[in-house]
């Protein structure tokens, strides 16, 4: 009866660690084509990068939910472990919410919250705006990697 | 079904509970450029139910319809004692108040280590009260589209009733149904009530397809075109403003190849379609002339 309640209690505080939710952030830059960018993600999941996952991406505008979005894309694993690639066709620059719906191993959706200009995608701030004006299009080649820190989407 | 196709008839299923409601308005005489709040409402109110209260969806679902109704009457009181484009604008005005309520709202807790509820500008994140449940996207396509026609069984049995002939009368001509002693600011008030829960609903519903909500998924793009979705489809009949979503969704869908102009050409269309017919494809009269055709059929087979 001990060993059985000493378990209960074991299973109760490991499982909270087992049932973690996965994490994911995103980097993006410029593909050359206008509006198309392209993006790794990669996935944790305990601090562990989290493999066998079929990830499709879509991608909102918050000022028109369900009508302006892109048409979901698949993303790629690559050689490195919980690292996927995808490209991500977004119409226009600005303030886009980036869900990764998870499927196979693991199911679950991650939402990131990204502004896209340029040069490519930081973590959106508070006043983030909708869109950006288009007129100026993308830079063609020399895309820049860009190096602020990512946010865990959850 | 794929999941792309799963994923653009659920939307069209959401979009359409906020059409519904624009348009009970609509043939209440009312033009409002507000439901999107109460569809924010309901997105609030239910995924705060279910994600930090642990309240099972349907329960938190009629939640968000009481809160919705609630926060229509609030904007109801007021205003419904304007007409035409004045109540148009008060409704836009309160809508944008509740907006701007969203993004005051902070109001988080721990859940299993993760800090869940809204956190103003920056969203509400972890609704999740599907993915707990295991409840696949064709099974939530399923649901959505079964509450929606309950939703428009209602409006054909309302439409059929005195309520309905009394509805119609009063949107109509508010005047000439006073004068039959129909009580017009206490009658709009319930179809205001009924018209904020609807919305509500599916504000409840899109939380949890999405998991995510921020302040400006409720802006007056949402509210402007659910109103054109009622007036594209038509005021005929409850079927009306499901064939705007439909049309709208489909056009927006179909004409990807258009890149970011595809807004401009779907406006245009829009544009178009509402010079040559105002009041909708499907209006009063089509929807007279199929139920004539309808109702001869039937005598000549008797």
């Amino acid at each position: 009866m001990i060993r059985f309640i000493v378990f209960a209690l074991l299973a109760a505080v490991a499982l909270p660690a087992a049932a973690e939710r996965p994490k994911g952030t995103l980097e993006c830059k410029p593909s050359g084509t206008d509006f198309v960018y392209a993006c790794t993600i990669r996935l944790t999941q305990g601090g562990k990068p989290l493999q066998g996952v079929k990830i499709t991406l879509g991608a909102d505008m918050p000022a028109m939910p369900m009508a302006h979005n892109i048409e979901p894309v698949v993303a790629k694993p690559t050689s490195q472990p919980g690292v996927y690639e995808a490209k991500l066709d977004l119409e226009m620059l600005g303030l886009w919410v980036v869900k990764l719906r998870l499927s196979g191993a693991v199911r679950d959706q991650l939402i990131l919250r990204y502004e896209f200009d340029q040069q490519g995608a930081r973590p959106a701030t508070a006043g983030a705006r909708d869109s950006m004006p288009h007129g100026s299009g993308m830079p063609r080649g020399g895309a820049m990697q860009h190096g602020a820190p990512m946010p865990q989407g959850k | 079904m794929d999941e792309f196709s799963i994923g653009v008839l659920t939307n069209i299923g959401l979009i359409s509970f906020l059409a519904l409601s624009a348009y009970l308005l609509l043939i209440a005489g009312e033009l409002s450029f507000g439901q999107q709040a109460f569809f924010g409402v309901g997105a609030y109110t239910a995924g705060m139910l279910t994600a930090i209260f642990g309240w099972p969806l349907p329960l938190a679902a009629l939640g968000a319809m009481a809160g919705g109704a609630f926060a229509a009457l609030l904007v109801g009181l007021p205003t419904l004692r304007l007409r035409g484009l004045y109540f148009a604008m008060a409704t836009l005005a309160a809508a944008e108040m509740f907006r701007i309520l969203f993004e005051l709202l902070h109001f988080q807790r721990d859940i299993d280590g993760d800090l869940v509820g809204p956190d103003g500008t920056q969203g509400f994140r972890g609704i999740r009260w599907i993915f707990e449940q295991g409840i696949e996207p064709i099974q939530f396509l399923a649901l959505v589209w079964a509450l929606l026609a309950a939703a428009v069984a209602g409006f054909v049995l309302l439409e059929r009733s005195r309520l309905g002939a009394t509805l119609r009368a009063v949107g109509l001509d508010p005047e000439l149904a006073a004068s039959v002693g129909v009580p017009i600011l206490r009658f709009k008030l319930g179809v205001v009530a009924a018209a904020g829960a609807l919305a509500a609903l599916g504000g409840a519903l899109f939380a949890h397809h999405n998991t995510y909500i921020e302040p400006r998924n409720f802006d007056i793009m949402l509210g402007v075109h659910s109103l054109a979705y009622a007036l594209i489809g038509g005021l005929g009949t409850a079927l009306g403003p499901l064939l705007g979503v439909a049309l709208d969704i489909g056009v927006l869908e179909s004409t990807r190849f258009f890149h970011g102009y595809r807004m401009i050409v779907f406006g245009g269309l829009v544009a178009i379609l509402l010079a040559l017919r105002p009041r909708g494809l499907l209006d009063e009269r089509i929807v007279h002339r199929i139920g004539e055709v309808f109702s001869r059929h039937g005598a000549a087979r008797r």
